[in-house]
């Protein structure tokens, strides 16, 4: 909201000395965030009036005119004018040589410099409205004209900005910071913050007194919860003709079109005090004012145009006979104020703000009105608006009388007394507070304290009683701004110590990552939890098995993750663009359909458990797959958890039929690894690479209380090293090779196989390495040649294995 | 003779130290003691020589010969020493050999620094599932019923308990907040915990826009703690990321689940608070919400707000890494882009 700081002054009396940076400053901490400041005459820097002497075609160019202007200066100006509506005698402002303007209002101010146009040099420009961001206050007819400001009492030479009373400071305030402040939605509210501030007066408004025997104007309210009161004034004396300048100034200055007296009259109470008014035109209302909600089948057009289908939820300000505005929200176009208006029904209500923020997003119609009533406004407000509706009348048409009046007023905003104590808001401020510091925070805010000794009974004033205000917590924060936040020092809050924090599952999952990060060579990555469903199809999850989103991101990205495995094929296809082989994981939650309740069994969640995915993607699938083997394999020993074994139990859909493994802590599977399919790659599109993934389920992963190294005495005698090279068959599988060995020697270690040339067909070359040793002495090498004869034997006899040469 | 063998000897002592590689050195070694060198061809003249004066000078040879031959073997291998492990030239410019890279998220691993500074002030790590229900999101924390963040233009509902309420109609979760009543309710008062997670919003997204993003969300709750003690949480947060002494001010600032609120400022460190770019020429930068817990968050938490009080700091993750390191478009967090990602060690 864009407040101005002259309208701010006509109801407290600021210090001389406040500066610009202070008072928004002083406003950003106590009350609202001040985004930013302004004063429109920076537009115009330099930009002075002129008065055309003359006006003589331009010899080269048929559309433009070559003038003579006086700006002020000892000789008239030579400027070169394409306006359509130059004549002589007019006074115009001009963009002098040395002048700043930040055209239409936006960007950085540009320096004027003399140029020639066609020729002729051209000193200055004369300036149309548009160019300066004028054009609501001085409206073109078409785009060659140049703003005429003949009416305005000026000399040539002056500086527009100052002729135009252009200089003001107008604050940027945060609508979000205020949202819950529906008494700051107005200069008046924001004057009383300041005064409080600065404690200084805020200037009352004067109630206006009806004159006795006024006819009533009759009103009925037939669903008071939607309506809490309406004020109905007619005035007759007012004409439908443009506001005085000063008035359309600042409208325009917050960011208000002007549009005309009487409508401009409206938005001018509104942003006064904060309540929207609506102005009707007295001879088009059917006998009564009648709010109701409502009938199936009405309908309204709303003076943008805009037609509505009304439903039994939207509240209607009506006449005899049908539907004229949407109450609190739009006026009808038919019944505001039209061209040939002479009395106007002036309407100033107070409504639900429930209703107000259902009809608004129903229609999406977010006025000005809107957004201030469904922040629930106090009844008693109206009466403000009242007073400054009418000073304005009075002072634009001195001859309009009131005729009818009628004030409808079923539901007043209660009155709100909240108890609080001196010492718990000591306790909680951690500062001791008197009564009378208590007092005078909350006087100037319009807060009455009364009570005795410790206890307060702060009665909250009506502005601040429609739910903003309701608690002692409330209070305390009244004082707390009011005495500056940046008035209290740190307190170093007291603590006692019981126990360290020792968090198993935290650990882990933080050893999980950190040891694929670190040891593994791996990158964490992130996807978002929905997914194209293009990848949880490649992945063979079925579609129906995810929950869905009831409105997505994109109608492919319904479906919320049940498994990191389609994420992590999206996350292969994105990178393989730009890396030939690389390494990914991540952890996050996968959703599923089940049934928990973490907190109350009243609140059923699905199954939600962390996952843990990793990618490994390059060329060789049988690497791929034993280097996804190995991370896996070695994630127990170094992450504190208990140990991981392979089988092959269910295959998962996404893997090679060949090249899969389930991952098993005790019998209870907790993932598997794989190579990915040939089917799923295509469904995924991922090309020119081979990946293995695996998948385990995090929270099967257990947490052991500490670590599991074992300490093995050291050899006494030196241990030999011995290489075998045997040509097995093809499916003999290396366990069962190592099963065979390994009660033979001190330790074997697999190092290669090889299948290709010199190497039968359904035959493979396997090398592997093994340690002898003896606990009692150094091996002889008779001792060793027994050894390895015995070994060579039991795989020629259990395996049909030989040795290669 | 004597002279001769004298003057011979020292020349040869001079000749072995100078010598700077084996090479030479064998060549010196030939020139003395070589077949025709000079020790030897003053060997072989001995037998002109009285046999008085052969013994004598005979021996005085035989000690120049050892002399020679132990300082040259000293010089072999003062020179083996001197050696260098390299064959030929080294090009010590080259790259070192680098260890498998990988990494952690820019995001966890702020996550983590903060974990670590929060842990050494005894605060636990909560985590809480991603899917709650509108009671945990909303009814809980003081939201009215009616707030715009309820709508499905904000908030992602799951299909099918759309049109459920409180404990029923489940979403995404909207913000961490609801994750502190849970671990009250479970934990009770008073209590000291973090919870880091990723959060869900329905909006448009762009450079400055996101759709999941990371919060990072402290609580405290104590007897009677007042708010001037909740500077600490803050200042917990802001030293740890930028790693330096950061000033912040707190003021007024409106949220449904705190009061008083407020909102978090820190001094811009581009400018030291004289006004830039950076912090749009205020000279402070809004960095994170706070407050006390409402009395309603507390009462939903099964905590009497009469005794129960306490201080909340929720921060933008993605927003802090984005200050921290200058990046421009928080969307690259989950783009899963190894040229992004791995910049982050």
């Amino acid at each position: 909201m864009k407040v101005s700081l002259n309208w701010i002054r006509q109801y407290v009396d600021l210090p001389q000395d406040l500066t610009m940076e202070k008072l928004s400053y002083d406003l950003t901490m106590r009350t609202v965030e001040v985004e930013g400041t302004e004063n429109p005459a920076d537009s115009l820097r330099g930009v002075v009036v002129g008065k055309i002497l003359d006006v003589q075609p331009h010899p080269q160019a048929d559309k433009l005119r070559v003038c003579m202007v006086d700006v002020g200066k000892e000789e008239p100006s030579t400027i070169v004018c394409g306006g359509s509506n130059l004549q002589k005698d007019m006074l115009v402002v001009v963009a002098v040589p040395g002048a700043m303007v930040r055209w239409h209002g936006e960007g950085e101010p540009v320096e004027i410099k003399p140029a020639k146009l066609r020729g002729v040099l051209s000193e200055g420009m004369i300036c149309a409205s548009g160019e300066l961001d004028l054009q609501d206050l001085f409206p073109a007819e078409d785009d060659h004209e140049i703003m005429d400001i003949s009416t305005f009492e000026c000399t040539p030479g002056d500086l527009a900005a100052d002729v135009l009373q252009l200089n003001d400071v107008l604050l940027e305030i945060d609508n979000k910071s205020m949202t819950n402040r529906p008494d700051l939605w107005g200069h008046y509210g924001l004057a009383r913050e300041l005064a409080a501030i600065y404690r200084k007066e805020l200037k009352p408004l004067p109630p206006v007194v009806i004159p006795e025997g006024t006819p009533a104007y009759p009103i009925s309210i037939e669903d008071s919860a939607r309506c809490h009161r309406y004020m109905g004034i007619v005035y007759d004396g007012v004409r439908n003709v443009p506001s005085p300048y000063w008035l359309q100034l600042m409208l325009w200055k917050t960011g208000i079109r002007p549009i005309n007296a009487l409508v401009d009259i409206t938005n001018y109470v509104m942003l006064a005090v904060g309540q929207p008014t609506h102005g009707f035109d007295k001879n088009h209302v059917q006998k009564e004012i009648i709010v109701r909600t409502a009938c199936p089948g009405e309908t309204l057009t709303l003076l943008d145009g805009q037609k509505l289908l009304l439903t039994q939820e939207d509240l209607m300000i009506c006449d005899e006979k049908e539907p004229m505005a949407l109450g609190g929200i739009m006026g009808g176009i038919k019944n505001s104020i039209l061209p040939d208006t002479t009395g106007m029904l002036l309407e100033i209500a107070t409504f639900d703000p429930i209703g107000i923020r259902r009809s608004a997003t129903r229609f999406q119609v977010h006025t000005d009105s809107a957004i201030r009533n469904e922040k629930g406004l106090d009844t008693q407000r109206v009466v403000q608006a009242q007073s400054v509706a009418h000073e304005l009348i009075g002072q634009l048409f001195p001859d309009a009388s009131i005729t009818s009046y009628g004030d409808c007023y079923p539901v007043a905003t209660p009155d709100v007394e909240i108890p609080v104590s001196l010492s718990w808001l000591g306790t909680r401020l951690g500062r001791s507070l008197s009564r009378e510091q208590a007092a005078q925070a909350l006087f100037p805010l319009g807060f009455q304290v009364a009570g005795s000794g410790d206890s307060l009974v702060v009665r909250v004033p009506s502005w601040r009683a429609t739910g903003d205000v309701s608690l002692a917590d409330d209070i305390l924060e009244e004082i707390a701004r009011m005495i500056g936040y940046e008035n209290f020092d740190f307190i170093p809050p007291a603590i006692s110590l019981e126990k360290a924090v020792n968090q198993k599952n935290v650990r882990t999952e933080r050893a999980l990552k950190e040891y694929l990060a670190f040891h593994a060579g791996m990158q964490e990555v992130f996807t978002y939890p929905w997914v194209d469903q293009k990848f949880i199809t490649a992945a063979g999850i079925p579609l129906e098995s995810c929950l869905e989103l009831a409105a997505p991101p994109s109608p492919e990205t319904a479906h919320l993750r049940s498994s990191l495995v389609p994420g992590m094929l999206a996350s292969i296809v994105q990178n393989i663009k730009y890396h030939d082989s690389f390494r990914i994981f991540e952890m996050a939650q996968v959703f599923e359909q089940g049934a928990t309740h973490p907190s109350e069994e009243e609140e059923t969640l699905p199954l939600q458990q962390r996952s843990l995915a990793a990618a490994f993607v390059g060329q060789d699938a049988r690497v791929l797959l034993r280097e996804a083997k190995g991370v896996l394999e070695n994630m127990p020993r170094l992450t504190m958890t208990q140990p991981i074994r392979f089988d092959q139990v269910e295959k998962p859909a996404w893997a090679d039929r060949k090249a899969w493994l389930n991952a098993l802590v005790g019998d209870s599977v907790i993932g598997s690894l794989g190579v990915v399919s040939i089917k799923a790659s295509r469904l995924a599109g991922i090309k020119r690479a081979q990946a293995a993934l695996f998948e385990v389920n995090v929270e099967k992963i257990v947490p052991l209380a500490s670590r599991t190294n074992v300490y093995h005495p050291l050899p006494q005698f030196p241990l030999v090293e011995q290489d075998f090279s045997i040509l097995i068959d093809e499916d003999t599988p290396w366990q069962r090779i190592e099963a065979l060995v390994k009660n033979n020697v001190q330790k074997i270690q697999f190092i290669e196989e090889y299948r290709g040339a010199q190497v039968p067909e359904g035959k493979k070359s396997v090398m592997f390495r093994v340690w002898f040793g003896s606990d009692t002495s150094t091996l002889t090498s008779e001792q060793i040649e027994e050894k390895m004869n015995g070994i060579i034997q039991k795989i020629s006899k259990k395996l049909g294995g030989e040795i290669r040469a | 003779m004597r002279e001769s063998l004298d003057n011979m000897k020292s020349k040869a002592l001079q000749d072995i130290l100078s010598v700077q590689t084996s090479g030479e050195l064998q060549q010196v070694r030939q020139n003395y003691l070589g077949k025709k060198g000079e020790l030897t061809v003053i060997l072989k003249e001995l037998s002109k020589l009285e046999p008085d004066e052969r013994r004598t000078i005979g021996a005085l040879a035989n000690e120049v010969k050892d002399a020679l031959n132990e300082a040259i073997q000293l010089r072999e291998e003062a020179l083996l020493d001197e050696a260098s492990a390299i064959e030929g030239s080294i090009d010590l410019t080259l790259p070192g050999i680098m260890p498998p890279s990988g990494g952690l998220h820019p995001i966890t691993q702020m996550s983590y620094d903060l974990n670590d500074a929060f842990l050494s002030l005894g605060f636990e790590v909560f985590t809480e599932d991603d899917i709650t229900s509108e009671k945990y999101g909303f009814d809980n924390l003081n939201f009215p019923p009616e707030h715009p963040a309820r709508d499905s233009m904000d908030t992602y509902w799951l299909k099918g308990c759309e049109n459920e309420t409180g404990a029923k109609r489940l979403c995404l979760r909207p913000h961490l907040t609801g994750a502190s009543v849970r671990y009250l309710q479970k934990h009770g008062a008073p209590a000291r915990f973090v919870y880091p997670g990723r959060v869900y919003r329905n909006e448009n997204t762009d450079a400055r826009h996101e759709r999941a993003f990371f919060q990072y969300e402290a609580l405290i709750v104590e007897k009677d703690f007042s708010f001037a003690s909740g500077q600490l949480l803050m200042n917990t947060i802001l030293e740890k990321v930028f790693g330096q002494h950061v000033d912040v001010r707190m003021r007024a600032g409106f949220f449904p689940f705190v009061e008083p609120g407020f909102e978090i400022d820190m001094k811009c460190l581009v400018c030291g608070g004289k006004g830039c770019k950076v912090c749009k020429h205020v000279g402070w930068i809004e960095v994170m919400p706070g407050g006390t817990p409402h009395p309603n968050v507390l009462k939903a938490a099964g905590l009497d707000p009469s005794v129960w009080s306490g201080f909340y700091i929720n921060i933008g993750l993605d927003r802090l890494v984005m200050m921290r390191y200058g990046v421009d478009d928080v969307r690259l967090f989950h783009s899963a882009d190894l040229r992004f990602l791995s910049q982050f060690k």
